[in-house]
């Protein structure tokens, strides 16, 4: 079996005396979506920041492709084709949409120049994939509804050469047809082989989407389930109590591992 | 365009106008007026010699300007570029007084300003102090050397090499007429007017043109989203300081060689003049907003002011009241702007 495209082992991020993260491992693999659920303040964003290499564990190691990697910063993440949709959406308010897309990783002429011209044309190409009506390209993103901020982040994600994605609450601020537009392009990229991460506190589109579910109840990861063993109710329950029902036994009877 | 200032919130501007473009357009007719106003208070405001003079009073300020419109777009400020102006002249002064070559003296006077801005820099970034602080400490720190380095005295006899960067104009033509004086046919093109110009040109490039310009804003809009997007934050903000020290700097040197003399003295308060032609011309002290297009205008109004004022007979202490109050109307109708 090919190892994972990532995996986060015994990873802990402690704030002085609060443990956002304890102890956590798990594994993505090409072509997974894994839902990654919890409470508000369970440490879902804590733990994928620290994939992102937004911010640095207290302890633990992260592979990629079975490598032991440091993910120091949010470059070094790239790098390994890590890329990251924040839950804070991470855009500078006066910049327009494509100079968001591009920043840190500009697209320049022969002369080392900013490309603008061949930016907003790539901007518009991938923005349309997510958002057809989306117009005001050249007005700074504040400018812009919450959802137009969303879709830029999450073109900007897709636009490099992503091998793992992490969706941290991507359709928070979507309306019906551009979440919908979002589980599609989550399937098509499911398709192309990437490894998706998503964080949402929509189950439905937690059953719709994902391939296996990774709980986590106050910093722990109290379960990690193939979609198909759980119901809904499981879920919640492990979310809630950070167990399963007393009466639990897999659904389709045959549980993995 | 990708960088799009005034950016927070709905500006009120006539349609077709976007608020930058409407900003420019009010500084401009600013200026345009207060030119109206003191050439029909006194004739002598628009001869050719005034307006020589205007402009190297402006281009001090416009260098300054210039480096303190990328701090302030980065989200800081640089309150140490009066006194890098003194160090730096001072260095310079006390090189070339030593018997060294002026362009490597100007040349060494220039690097000590970028090595303040390069400390400024670290400090803000590894100690993590604020930038109002740290350069309030440079501003002490370079002030004091100057007056250290110098015993507080002027070093004066510097030579005619040492004046011309400030005194020399290019296309000068002088006659010499039959009765042995020279007449002026055509004062040339200052050196410092040159000097601000290249300047203003190169900053205006590398804010709209390249990466660096790019990342300076982008730190200044939202620094947590630039470090997320990739952005080498620190080395952005250093590079900022630097440029700021650097002209501070230049500035210093044009200054000195002017006077022809190294005064450790000079430039107190320069840094406010800096920042008010920075935030007359449009830039926002939270960051993320300004340009140098603006700050330009925003240098000769006070220029123009200040040289207006003296003419008029106007004293220094009542010309800092003026400029004060135009500071406070100019960042108040910016936020004015933008609440709406
Ligand atoms: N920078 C920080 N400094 C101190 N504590 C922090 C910091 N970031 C997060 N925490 C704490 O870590 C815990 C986990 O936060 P995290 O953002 O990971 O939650 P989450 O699971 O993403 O919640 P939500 O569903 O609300 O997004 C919280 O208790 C939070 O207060
Ligand atoms: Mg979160």
């Amino acid at each position: 079996m090919t190892p994972p495209l990532v995996e986060m082992i015994g990873i802990e991020k402690h704030f002085g005396g609060i443990h956002a993260v304890n102890g956590v491992s798990l594994s993505l693999h090409p072509g997974e979506v894994v839902g990654v659920l919890g409470h508000n303040g369970a440490g879902k964003s804590c733990l994928m920041r620290i994939l992102s290499g937004a911010m640095s564990p207290s302890a633990g190691e992260i592979r990629v492709g079975g490598k032991s990697a440091s993910l120091g910063s949010p470059q070094d993440a790239r790098s390994h084709g890590i890329e990251t949709i924040y839950q804070t959406l991470a855009l500078a308010d006066h910049l327009d949409a494509a100079a968001n897309l591009f920043l840190g990783r500009e697209l320049r002429t022969r002369w080392g120049n900013l490309d603008d011209k061949l930016m907003l044309a790539e901007a518009r190409k991938v923005l349309a994939r997510l958002n057809p009506n989306f117009r005001n390209l050249g007005d700074p993103v504040s400018r812009l509804s919450g959802g137009q901020r969303q879709v830029i982040a999450i073109a900007r994600a897709i636009y490099f050469n992503v091998k793992c994605l992490i969706m941290d609450e991507p359709t928070a601020a979507l309306g019906p047809a551009e979440t919908a537009m979002v589980g599609q392009l989550i399937k098509q990229l499911r398709q192309e082989g990437v490894g998706i991460f998503l964080i949402s506190h929509d189950m439905h589109d937690v059953f719709d989407l994902c391939d296996r579910v990774v709980v986590m109840n106050r910093g722990h990861n109290v379960g990690s389930y193939r979609i198909d063993e759980v119901t809904k109710d499981d879920v919640l329950s492990l979310i809630i109590k950070g167990a399963l029902p007393d009466d639990w036994a897999p659904r389709n009877t045959e549980r993995l591992q | 365009m990708s960088v799009a200032a005034n950016g927070a919130g709905k500006a009120k501007a006539p349609p077709g106008l976007n608020a930058e473009t409407f900003h420019k357009l009010s500084a401009l007719a600013t200026l345009a007026l207060l030119v109206g106003v003191f050439a029909l208070g006194n004739a002598a405001f628009f001869s050719i010699n005034n307006g020589l003079t205007v402009l190297l009073q402006t281009s001090v300020i416009g260098l300054l300007g210039i480096g303190m419109t990328m701090v302030i777009i980065t989200g800081g400020i640089d309150l140490s570029v009066g006194s890098v102006l003194a160090l730096s002249g001072t260095v310079t002064g006390l090189l070339v007084k030593a018997g060294v070559p002026v362009p490597i003296g100007m040349t060494a006077g220039v690097a000590v300003g970028a090595l303040c801005g390069l400390a400024s820099g670290l400090i803000i970034t590894k100690m993590r102090i604020t930038p109002f602080v740290a350069t309030l400490g440079m501003m002490l720190i370079a002030r004091g050397l100057a007056l250290q380095l110098t015993g507080a005295a002027p070093i004066s006899q510097l030579g005619e090499a040492f004046g011309r960067l400030g005194n020399g104009a290019l296309f000068r033509m002088v006659e010499t007429q039959p009765n042995g004086l020279s007449k002026v046919i055509f004062p040339g093109i200052p050196y410092p007017a040159i000097l601000l110009i290249v300047t203003a040109l190169a900053a205006a490039y590398l804010l709209r043109r390249r990466s660096l310009g790019r990342h300076i804003y982008a730190v200044g809009s939202n620094e947590e989203a630039a470090r997320l997007s990739g952005v080498d934050v620190v080395r952005t903000k250093i590079a900022a300081y630097v440029m700021s020290g650097a002209l501070a700097g230049l500035a210093g040197n044009v200054l000195m060689s002017r006077l022809v003399t190294a005064q450790p003295n000079e430039g107190v308060m320069y840094e406010l003049d800096a920042i008010a032609a920075a935030v007359i011309g449009g830039a926002s002290l939270n960051g993320g907003v300004g340009g140098i297009a603006g700050t330009m205008i925003g240098a000769f109004i006070i220029g123009v002011l200040r040289n207006g004022l003296n003419m008029a007979g106007v004293s220094a202490f009542i010309q800092q009241i003026i400029i004060g109050v135009v500071v406070i109307l100019a960042v108040f109708i910016d936020q004015m702007r933008n609440r709406r």
